[in-house]
């Protein structure tokens, strides 16, 4: 079953009184099956972050659309879209976007208590994704007191303890070390082994050899991608350090 | 790196940092106006002159040392602010490669700079403004106020020099922030990970102790003369319950709420709680100082313009006639209507009736002249005057009738329940209670209960005067001693056409001079008063009209105060909160629960001080009501109603730089 769908996207700034134009996608088409993991690479500029502002209704496209099992994000009001970001999407950032003033466990309560659960049935989910998460005995820490990867784990927790449809990360190793990194990567493919659908931006071509299809951008276009098929992880690292390799130097003669 | 370079950059830097210096500019603007106005009213040659000049100007002088400690302490402290927000900046510059001193010299520039502009402006708008203050003072003094304009060098150089060094010391503070701490620190000087704040339970309980026992004090004192003292002990009381409750006691509460956890995890308290929490450490002190501000703008206000609007109530109550004559011989009286007579002057309302006074306790059953009594002791002492059913009823035009041994009896403040009243001894039957009175202006002065008796005839009223002469002896009776025998007073009032004041004052001189003539007599005994309404009333005016004016001045400098800390409170954390709110849109808050959200946060940080003033202002009433009858004023519902005005105005105020906050602060955190 296809849970996303986007069709044609393309997305134009610009700048005040209709000067400097610049079209950061152009034409983007592609679908994401229900239980896929997917990262996209890109390089800095390339359009990835759009994309991703795209997909969580952060930004309106110019044109194209983006369908989330079926569903016109476009068609949704203002007011609806805090509550669909909230029940069908899941986020993890670079920079993990933890609240300073919540303890972690506060802070993996928050779309919840948004969303009015009670505090019992909150309890109750945090448990286990706390202990799948390895957070368990720092949840009553806050922010600045634990490590990156424990804070981006808290966030990961965060992001799935709505059960989403689909989990949104960007760059979300960016600000790891590679243990940390590493640590997240797993985490992140047992949950796509538990039935979770994964979109992941980033620019680590680790992370990206864990997922199970590489999409690549290049100056807003879709330019290439690859399938895992049947190989391993250092397979497919190799794959991608290839397309990479030529994503940088063929296939555009004039930026030579 | 040459002095034209700096000098530009800091006028950049104020030019950029308009938002948050605009509001300061202002305020020192205004300050060093309110500061130079002030002392140029202590000093004015023309307020001088006026007449009841000389009590405004020594209480200018009082509001002059309060205005310059005060523009001391504010500017002082708004500047912490900008500089506490510009740190960045300056970590920026200094890694830009600036050094320290080329940035205490960018610091120096720009600090020059907003000292000349404030000065100069201030002393512009000041010298503008001095001439319709003056034309206001001279306007409350119902005098005409001398032509021209003042402008006096000596004022322009003080305040010069008091804002300069105000200046001076904010430009060491600033400099100082930036030479201690290193570039790192700088930078990262508004992201320093902020640690949840501990509960102080005790010092918590301590303050709620202090509020409580500032409260009891402001509730339980009913000796007036007490409570100019503990007044002053309640205020401190009050004030440091106040700190430590903002700072202490909010946190408390805060995790009292937090760990209640139905009440806690709840979409609308989730947020607000925990933004509590922090806000709170960091503005507690803040939000202390504002209400400490607001409750000093509403006591202050409400007081001074109490007695104002008052006064001429107050003043009917003290003088009850246009001349009042009080003598112990009917000779003099007579002697003062002929005077007045001479003069042309025709007496109008006259009224003229025998009384006797005294100051006894009440007792159960009656009243005790007996005891020795000082004015510290307790508050049933009371004040008594006697009159007779005659006097009374052509006095009042009222027709009673008493049997011997009868009384009517009015009390001002206190009921008096039983049916007998015991007196020096004789017990009378309280026929009736009565309303209307003889007038009777010096008992309203008094500070203790009054009593008015009405006694059945001239002969008991005498026998009283006599008995209450032996009983009192020579301390108590000096001017009946004098006569050689107990001699009852007697009072003759009366009006003159029109009240007008003038005459008034004609007829005053006229009885002056015919009593000095007779003086010369020795026969005469001299033991008498004569006061004149339209006299007494410049004195009346010099001293509430200087206390309203006063009043009003520093009650519009601390609600100027007040408004500009709230402003930059509301600035200052909008920055914070633009990031968390970012992310709380992230994971699904939508725009209209961001925007309730912050507005109820702006709504508890606003008005909770403006609430707590209230709330103060509230238990200091009956403490302030009792000062207020200091000054003669007698009327609490008028005084209820000045306080509730005052508030009223004040909270209007209050709600448009609400709302105007909370718009900016909105468009701050929402962009």
């Amino acid at each position: 079953m296809t849970i996303l769908e986007v069709q044609n996207l393309g997305k134009i700034y610009t700048g005040r009184f209709g000067a400097n134009q610049v079209r950061a996608l152009n034409n983007v088409s592609f679908a994401l099956e229900q239980g896929e993991y997917v990262a996209i690479m890109g390089e800095s500029g390339s359009g990835k972050t759009t994309l991703l502002n795209l997909l969580a209704a952060f930004d309106r496209p110019t044109s194209g659309q983006v369908l989330l099992e079926g569903k016109d994000l476009a068609s949704l009001r203002e007011s609806e879209l805090a509550a669909f970001r909230r029940d069908s999407l899941g986020f993890v950032f670079q920079d993990f976007n933890l609240l300073d003033t919540f303890n972690l466990r506060d802070n993996i309560f928050l779309p919840l208590v948004l969303a009015g659960v009670g505090y019992v049935e909150m309890a109750q989910r945090l448990q286990p994704i706390a202990q799948k998460m390895g957070i368990t005995d720092v949840l009553t820490k806050y922010p600045y007191e634990v490590s990156g990867g424990q804070k981006q784990r808290a966030a990961v927790a965060r992001a799935v303890i709505t059960g989403p449809k689909l989990l949104l990360a960007d760059e979300p190793t960016g600000a790891l070390d590679s243990k940390s990194s590493d640590g997240l990567m797993d985490l992140f493919a047992q949950l796509n082994r538990e039935g979770q659908s994964i979109l992941m931006v980033t620019h680590s071509t680790k992370a990206a050899s864990h997922a199970g299809r590489v999409i690549f951008i290049k100056d807003g276009e879709l330019f290439h991608q690859i399938y895992r098929g049947g190989a391993t992880n250092e397979q497919m690292y190799q794959k991608i350090a290839d397309t990479l390799t030529l994503l940088a130097t063929g296939g555009d003669g004039h930026e030579r | 790196m040459n002095a034209r370079f700096l000098s530009r950059l800091a006028r950049q830097n104020l030019r950029k940092n308009a938002r948050s210096y605009g509001p300061f500019l202002l305020a020192a603007v205004l300050t060093v106006c309110m500061f130079y106005i002030i002392s140029s009213l202590a000093v004015d040659p023309g307020l001088q002159s006026m007449t009841g000049a000389t009590t405004i100007q020594i209480v200018i002088r009082y509001g002059m040392v309060v205005v310059g400690l005060f523009s001391v302490i504010f500017l002082f402290y708004t500047n912490s602010f900008l500089i506490k927000r510009r740190k960045r900046e300056f970590g920026l510059f200094n890694v830009l490669g600036l050094e320290k001193k080329h940035l205490a010299g960018v610091i120096a520039f720009e600090t020059l700079y907003v000292a000349l502009v404030s000065l100069g402006l201030g002393l512009l708008l000041g010298v503008a403004l001095d001439k319709l203050l003056l034309l206001t003072v001279a306007k409350i003094l119902g005098v005409a106020a001398p032509m021209g304009f003042f402008v006096s060098l000596w004022v322009v150089a003080v305040t010069a020099a008091l804002f300069g060094g105000i200046f001076l010391l904010i430009f060491l503070y600033s400099i100082r922030q930036v030479y201690v701490a290193r570039p790192v620190e700088l930078l990262q000087a508004e992201h320093a990970g902020e640690r949840e704040p501990k509960a102080k339970w005790l010092l918590a309980l301590v303050g709620a102790g202090c509020l409580g026992a500032g409260y009891y004090i402001a509730l339980t004192t009913t000796d007036v003369l007490q409570a100019i003292f503990l007044f002053f002990v309640a205020v401190v009381l009050v004030i440091i319950g106040t700190y430590l409750l903002f700072t202490a006691g909010s946190v408390a509460l805060l995790k009292l709420l937090k760990k209640n956890k139905r009440y806690y995890y709840k979409t609308r308290h989730f947020t607000a709680v925990s933004g509590m929490m922090y806000r709170m450490k960091q503005n507690a002190v803040g939000l202390a100082n504002i209400c400490i501000l607001s409750t000093m703008v509403l006591v202050m206000v409400s007081g001074t313009s109490c007695l104002m609007l008052g006064m001429e109530s107050a003043l009917h109550e003290r003088y009850p006639y246009d001349m009042n004559i009080s003598r112990s011989d009917e000779a003099t009286i007579e002697l003062s209507k002929k005077a007045v007579a001479d003069a042309g002057i025709v007496p109008e309302n006259e009224t003229e009736y025998s009384y006797v006074t005294c100051a006894a306790y009440s007792v159960p059953g009656g009243l005790d002249v007996t005891v020795d009594y000082t004015l510290d002791t307790e508050s049933n002492l009371a004040d008594v005057m006697v009159t007779d059913l005659a006097d009374y009823n052509r006095c009042t035009g009222q027709d009673y009738d008493l049997a011997p041994g009868e009384i009517l009896l009015k009390t001002a403040r206190t009921d008096y329940a039983g049916d007998t009243l015991e007196l020096l001894g004789r017990t009378y039957t309280v026929k009736e209670r009565v309303e209307p009175m003889v007038k009777y202006g010096n008992m309203t002065a008094n500070l203790t209960e009054s009593w008015y008796i009405v006694v059945a005839d001239r002969a008991e009223l005498e026998q009283i005067n006599e008995a209450l002469s032996v009983e009192k002896g020579v301390a108590q009776s000096a001017q009946y001693q004098l006569d050689g025998d107990y001699k009852l007073r007697r009072f003759y009032g009366f009006d003159v056409a029109g009240h007008d004041e003038e005459t008034a004052l004609n007829a005053r001189l006229a009885i002056r001079a015919a009593w000095n003539k007779a003086s010369e007599d020795e026969s005469v005994d001299l033991a008498g008063t004569y006061e004149c309404r339209a006299w007494e009333r410049q004195d009346f005016v010099s001293l509430y009209g200087s206390l309203f004016f006063l009043g009003m001045f520093l009650g519009l400098l601390f609600t100027m105060a007040a408004i500009l800390i709230i402003y930059y409170k509301q600035m200052s954390e909008g920055r914070d909160d633009r990031e968390r709110f970012q992310i709380m849109q992230k994971v699904g808050m939508s725009r209209l629960e961001v925007k309730r959200t912050i507005q109820a946060q702006v709504l508890i940080v606003f008005f909770l001080p403006l609430v707590t003033a209230g709330v103060h202002t509230g238990f200091a009433f009956p403490i302030l009501n009792r000062v207020m009858t200091l000054f003669n004023l007698m009327s609490t519902s008028f005084y209820l109603w000045c306080v509730l005005g005052v508030f009223v105005l004040f909270a209007a105020l209050y709600a448009v730089v609400y709302s105007l906050t909370a718009r900016t602060y909105y468009r701050l955190v929402s962009v």
